[in-house]
């Protein structure tokens, strides 16, 4: 059985899923409620993205994108120390974020949790790039609020065959 | 409380490490040393130098991921009695099976909270 074909409905689907493990990481290991932001998301100069690669039944990413101080107020959560900058802890904190939402999110349906692997994050953080994903015919982008702060997700994804 | 506890905790992310050994501690281990691994070839370096009560590893890491470091400690008979413990992102029924046919004794799911640390590990700990 294919993991997904691309239909509306089925993006709708991965949406939902994608709602439900954002909110669940960030009760679960933060103690903080998130929410989808009907108003979107607000970049800032310094910003910061981790990325999960898809494989398997489902090729493409996942892709946490956020700014310095939400970024920073993850880290805070997730440690419980404030971070000064954009440092290395930052860093590796997006990207366990970012693998926790992509795993949560997979675990939802029941074929991609059987058969789509994830790997390990990589994380780009400065004032200035883009990331492109020449390949992937799908995108599936939410933009989440936790207390005053916002960020993203973006899944890129190929129909499987 | 349980006293007295050395505990391994295999993770490639330093973040995930300071997490789980504080969910530890909330689970109501008494944890005297805590030996940190970034992936699963220094898990088994530190195994040969360490003794241990209790190994958890992630899975999913770099330069021996968790899975092979655990059919390694079970092949070179390190970590002497000491339960594993897997936590990680993949939640699927043949992850599990892969990692308890592998000699883990349990296995959390991230996103995990401190209540379902203390119910898989502590069992494990006390004597039966």
């Amino acid at each position: 059985m294919a993991a997904f074909s691309g239909t509306v409905k089925e993006t709708d689907r991965f949406e939902e899923y994608l709602d439900r493990a954002a909110c669940e990481v960030f009760r679960t290991m933060m103690g903080v409620e998130c929410a989808p932001a009907e108003d979107g998301f607000e970049g800032e100069r310094e910003n910061i993205s981790a990325v999960i690669g898809l494989a398997g039944q489902m090729s493409g990413s996942l892709v946490l994108h956020s700014g310095r101080r939400a970024a920073l107020r993850m880290t805070e959560l997730l440690t419980g120390m404030a971070p000064e900058g954009l440092d290395a802890t930052v860093r590796d904190a997006a990207g366990e974020v970012c693998n926790m939402v992509a795993g949560a999110w997979k675990g939802f349906d029941a074929v991609l949790c059987a058969g789509c692997l994830l790997s390990t994050p990589t994380v780009v953080a400065g004032s200035s790039y883009e990331l492109f994903s020449q390949r992937a015919p799908v995108r599936i982008e939410r933009s989440y609020r936790f207390e005053d702060l916002s960020f993203m997700m973006t899944i890129f994804c190929e129909p499987s065959s | 409380m349980i006293a007295g506890i050395t505990v391994l905790i295999v993770d490639d992310s330093s973040v995930m490490r300071k997490i789980v050994e504080r969910a530890l501690r909330q689970a109501g281990l008494n944890l005297t040393k805590v030996v940190e691994a970034g992936s699963g070839r220094e898990g088994l370096t530190a195994l040969e130098r360490e003794r241990v009560d209790l190994i958890v590893s992630d899975i999913n890491m770099p330069n021996m991921d968790g899975l092979e470091f655990l059919r390694q400690i079970r092949a070179q008979r390190l970590g002497g009695s000491a339960p594993v413990v897997m936590i990680t992102t993949e939640s699927g029924e043949e992850h599990v099976r892969e990692a308890l046919a592998a000699g883990a004794q349990g296995y959390i799911r991230k996103p995990f909270t401190p209540d379902q640390v203390r119910d898989r590990v502590l069992p494990l700990l006390v004597p039966a």
